[in-house]
């Protein structure tokens, strides 16, 4: 489904170039949940940034159900991203000018040809994260974890085939993060949607099918999540203060 | 922070501009009054017309009156009869050695020969023969009262010491009785100039005084200087007060951009007051930033203002001759406290504007970093306090302009107040406007029109400042535009009713609107016989000394129109034009009567040939020509006092059948050898009126039109503010699908709503501007009455006008939101 190859990309510093991400190669398929590992400046954003196709690589390729994203202008990916993507931030990220209802048709409503019955199934989504009654209300009325299941609501209301979640619970409360995870994870598997999530929370290696982990802009490992689980609690028994100090950010 | 210096240096501009064009008029004005008084303590002068040549002669003999030199002044054009204006001095070269060393005097190296010989010669100033193109030696033709005449350079002059080049400018100085051939004053006299010393000013003028002629005096040589200030002081403090508005404009653009400042600094801020900054430390810091802001803007206004200055000067020098006198600036007069005065309005209003920023930055806590939602949150709270602020002011505001009594300067407060209440009810009125408006923007543009309308009220610090500052702009323009367009009309109306004759003639004047120059007897007796015309009646404009005022007297022959009450203010119990032919009686025009608080009944003194006279106000009646006023008398009266036959213009019917522009050709041919006349239609004298109307509005249309700039670039500072502010929210809806045309559509919707919302509320504040220009301003500048007219196309206008402003200013940070680097603000955290 996403194919990946060769992935570059490097900016100027003066008169030398710094590589931020350097040949990575990965292949994601149609319905896994893939969690994208690395410490702070390891590059997660940046690959984050080609694959929504806010970004274009320095050089190799992103295809995504064999449309190369790379040759593509930056409008027909704003289209790209509007059809096939749903992005869940680590701030929520909500259009404070909207109401939780308008921000969730939002992708919607941007196509301009959003249909009775397409609006509908938007809305029922509101509803599967609980939120059924604050559709009228503007997102500064709303707990954090509230606003993350708006957010979550957006990000899954037209029905896109690429979810990519950037540390989706990194700013609420264990209990809270579990209740989002929970529901994202239901509604993602519920529907065979595809899904990359950028954390550092081990908790959700759990629910997920591969681990991809970022070193210094490479791509250090792809290894399924039992696998990556079981070496990280043997890891994390040697160093837990390691693992505890690693950034939340990515 | 450039475009808040472009703002306060545009305001600056303005002021100085104007400052200077005024002060650049009232220089050359009193450096022409002094140079032709030269050492003169004192002058005699008539009562009305001007002093017989012998009163001189008789002077000098019966008093033994030594320090005296007889002038006579006047006007001619150089070169062609619409060539620049001269100043004519005619002296006496024998008595003028103690009073003008420029003349030449007879210790001079004038050629006292030639200067006094049969051939008309002059002298001028180097500046002057440069500017015309002649030198010493050529001959100069001059007109007059479609008269030309030719004088010979005899030689250059220079200015006495301390005096500089320009105060002999536009100056021609010849001998009395060239001045008298010149100006067809034969045996006349303006004045004469006396010199007298402390001790003997109260003894001498007694003793001068008693063989004086009837109606002359004598006046100290300082009183002529202030006339200018006098006759034109309402005229310059309301271009002042215009220009001042551009400043009060400014004001909101700093406010705006020295909160954004501070807002956008909390973090730094907090920072200061965790190493031990102090409050009151932060607070000198950024009214220090002001005043740096205030300083540059104001060092930039004052270059702009220079260059402004030079452009409204002619625009200014315009209307003052075309209504109160003569005067030719060449210069601009920048004086260093000229300039002074713009860096103080400049740099005063830039810390103003920065002391509620500054003290709002003192609130930041060293522990806390607000957050701009929080900001936001709080002014949403007060716009309730805000509005009834508002409501306050606005009272305080009635209660100023109540309570001013005639002072045109308090009255601009209470207006300020008035506008400054306004702007404080603007966060209530937009936060409401743009909720309201928030589903017809959804139903109309979609999601983006509801993000456009819901964008204002979430960013209402930001947005409502603009608003306000466009809105006042806004309403400036349609108020002083609905003013100016009652006024229009109403002289419009007035003068159709007044012009009822078929064709005007008279000769060309200096002064459009006070127009003394007169028709040769000879020519006036044959357009009055000539075939074709079948009335003809005829005015004069005399300048005489009424209550101890040189005034402005009108006379005019009965017509059966005069019986008409509509053209009436105030009307006596008895026939008051019968009265005015057979006694002593005269009407006086409503500025007038306003001016020197006359009323119907009242008794006028008027220095008639014969010495002052008593003369009854019978009317006061409706006058849209001088804002001096004037004094109107019977032409039977007026020869009965006076010793005038002359005539100023004349009025003429055509004769049934006759067609006017056959006759207005008849009368041109007839008349063309002997004197070269303004011969215009009814139609034509009515525009030429009118054209002068809108001339003298031009400088106001040039304020309005600085004044939307400084608006304009307010409304672009707040707009890049929230481009900064929404980075992150842009890239989200980036995130979101949004494409770059659709983001710079949702801000161009944006700001046309902000415009919109602007140019709606405008509509109310442009009227109530209009009608306190119209009933307080000018009812206190000049006393005239005039019609509220609304038109609806000025308010159309008004709203369009703030929709393009916005709109324009909008493009360029809607075109960087749209281009914005969605990942540089997102980063994906």
């Amino acid at each position: 489904m996403l194919h990946v190859s060769n992935l570059r990309k490097s900016y100027s510093e003066g008169s030398s170039q710094r590589d931020v991400l350097s040949d990575v190669s990965f292949i994601i398929n149609r319905g896994e949940l893939i969690v994208l590992l690395g410490r702070s400046g390891s590059g997660k954003s940046t690959l984050l940034n080609m694959i929504s196709g806010m970004d274009v690589p320095t050089t190799g390729s992103i295809e995504f159900e064999g449309q190369d994203l790379t040759n593509m202008s930056d409008t027909a990916r704003t289209l790209f991203r509007r059809k096939h993507l749903g992005i869940i931030f680590q701030s929520f990220n909500l259009i404070p000018t909207l109401t939780v209802e308008e921000n969730i048709l939002l992708p919607l409503e941007l196509t301009g040809t959003a249909n009775q019955e397409q609006r509908q199934l938007a809305l029922d989504v509101l509803r599967e994260v609980n939120l059924g009654d604050r559709g009228d209300s503007f997102p500064d009325r709303l707990s954090g974890g509230e606003q993350q299941r708006v957010a979550i609501a957006r990000a899954l209301a037209h029905k896109p085939s690429l979810i990519l979640a950037d540390e989706p619970t990194g700013n609420l409360d264990f209990r809270t993060a579990d209740t989002v995870m929970d529901i994202l994870q239901r509604l993602v598997h519920d529907e065979r949607r595809t899904m990359l999530v950028a954390t550092h929370d081990r908790d959700i290696i759990r629910l997920a099918d591969r681990v991809l982990e970022l070193q210094g802009g490479k791509l250090k490992d792809v290894t399924p999540a039992a696998q990556h689980e079981a070496a990280q609690k043997e890891a994390a028994q040697q160093d837990v203060e390691a693992a505890d100090n690693a950034s939340p950010g990515v | 922070m450039a475009l808040s210096i472009l703002g306060v240096a545009l305001g600056v501009a303005v002021v100085v501009g104007i400052d200077l064009a005024n002060s650049s008029a009232r220089t050359a004005f009193r450096l022409s009054t002094e140079t032709v008084a030269g050492r003169a303590t004192h002058a005699i002068v008539p009562g009305s017309g001007l002093l017989a040549d012998d009163t001189y002669r008789n002077l000098r003999a019966d008093s033994g009156l030594r320090n005296a030199a007889p002038v006579l002044e006047g006007h001619i054009r150089a070169g062609s009869a619409s060539g620049p204006v001269l100043q004519v001095l005619g002296i006496d070269p024998l008595a003028e050695e103690p009073f003008r060393s420029y003349t030449g005097g007879p210790e001079g190296e004038l050629d006292l020969g030639a200067f006094l010989g049969p051939q008309r010669t002059g002298l001028i100033s180097r500046s002057t023969a440069q500017g015309l193109g002649i030198q010493s030696g050529d001959d100069l033709t001059t007109f007059r009262e479609g008269k030309s005449s030719s004088i010979r350079i005899l030689d250059i002059i220079d200015p006495d010491p301390g005096f500089s080049e320009a105060s002999l400018e536009n100056l021609i100085v010849v001998d009395i009785a060239t001045a008298q051939a010149l100006l067809e004053s034969p045996g006349k006299l303006s004045r004469i100039d006396l010199i007298l010393s402390k001790e003997e000013q109260g003894d001498k003028i007694a003793v001068l005084e008693d063989v004086l002629p009837p109606g002359a005096r004598i006046e100290a040589a300082s009183a002529r200087s202030s006339t200018l200030d006098q006759m034109t002081q309402a005229f310059s403090l309301n271009l002042t007060a215009m220009s001042l508005l551009a400043m009060v404009v400014g004001m909101f653009l700093i406010y705006n951009t020295m909160t954004f400042s501070v807002v956008q600094r909390r973090g730094l801020i907090g920072r200061l007051r965790g190493i031990g900054v102090t409050s009151s430390e932060i607070f000198g810091l950024i009214l220090g930033e002001a005043a740096v802001v205030g300083l540059i803007g104001s060092a930039i206004g004052m270059v702009a203002g220079v260059a402004l200055g030079s452009v409204l000067i002619d625009l200014v020098t315009r209307s003052i001759n075309d209504l109160y006198f003569t005067v030719r600036i060449q210069d601009l007069n920048i004086t260093p406290l000229g300039l002074a005065k713009g860096v103080l309005v400049g740099l005063g209003t830039t810390v103003l504007a920065a002391f509620a920023p500054a003290r709002e930055a003192t609130r930041t806590m060293p522990s806390t970093a607000l957050r701009r939602s929080e900001d936001e949150s709080r002014l949403e709270a007060r716009r309730g306090l805000l509005a009834g602020s508002g409501l306050i002011l606005g009272i305080l505001g009635a209660l100023v302009l109540r309570t001013s009594g005639e002072s045109i300067a308090f009255s601009y407060v209470g207006i300020l107040f008035v506008i400054l209440a306004t702007s404080l009810w603007v966060p209530f009125l937009v936060d409401s406007g743009s909720r309201a408006v928030r589903p017809l923007m959804g139903r109309l543009f979609g999601v983006v029109g509801r993000m456009a309308a819901s964008g204002i009220h979430h960013s209402l610090s930001r947005s409502a400042v603009a608003i306000a500052a466009l809105t006042v702009a806004v309403a400036a323009t349609s108020g002083v535009g609905i003013m100016v367009d009652s006024f229009r009309t109403t002289v419009d109306t007035w003068l159709r009713y007044s012009l009822e004759a078929d064709v005007y003639i008279s000769p060309p004047g200096m002064v459009f609107r006070r127009n003394d120059a007169t028709i040769d007897t000879a020519v006036e007796e044959r357009i009055r016989s000539m075939e074709g015309v079948s009335e003809t009646y005829s005015v004069r404009t005399a300048h005489v000394l009424i209550d101890g005022r040189m005034s402005d007297l009108i006379v005019t022959e009965p017509r059966d129109s005069d019986l008409e009450p509509g053209r009436y203010k105030e009307l006596p119990d008895f026939d008051h034009r019968e009265a005015m032919t057979a006694r002593d009686v005269v009407m006086v025009s409503e500025p007038y009567a306003f001016r020197f608080g006359t009323q119907v009944g009242d008794f006028l003194e008027i220095a008639t040939s014969d010495g002052p006279r008593p003369f009854e106000v019978g009317a006061i009646y409706y006058d849209y020509a001088s804002d001096l006023g004037v004094v109107q008398m019977a032409r039977s009266r007026y020869e009965f006092h006076f010793d005038d036959r002359q005539v100023s213009g004349l009025a003429v019917y055509a004769a049934d059948g006759v067609d006017v522009d056959d006759l207005i050709d008849n009368l041109t041919s007839v008349t063309a050898n002997d004197q070269g006349l303004l011969i215009r239609s009814n139609r034509s004298l009515r525009q030429a009126s009118l054209d002068v109307f809108d001339q003298t509005f031009t400088v106001t249309a040039v304020l309005r039109l600085l004044t939307i700039l400084v608006a304009f670039i307010g409304v672009l500072t707040a707009l890049m503010a929230l481009q900064l502010e929404r980075a992150r929210e842009i890239s989200v809806l980036r995130a979101n699908g949004m494409t770059p045309s659709q983001v710079h559509r949702m801000v161009t919707t944006q700001t046309g709503l902000m415009g919109l919302l602007s140019g709606l509320l405008s509509v109310p504040l442009g009227l109530l501007l209009a009608w306190l220009l119209i009933f307080v301003i000018n009812q206190r500048s000049f006393g005239w009455t005039l019609q509220f007219e609304i038109d609806l196309m000025v308010l159309g206008q008004a709203v369009l006008l703030a929709v393009i402003a916005a709109l324009l200013a909008g493009w360029f940070p809607g075109r960087s939101m749209s281009r914005m680097n969605a990942t540089e603000a997102l980063r994906f955290e």
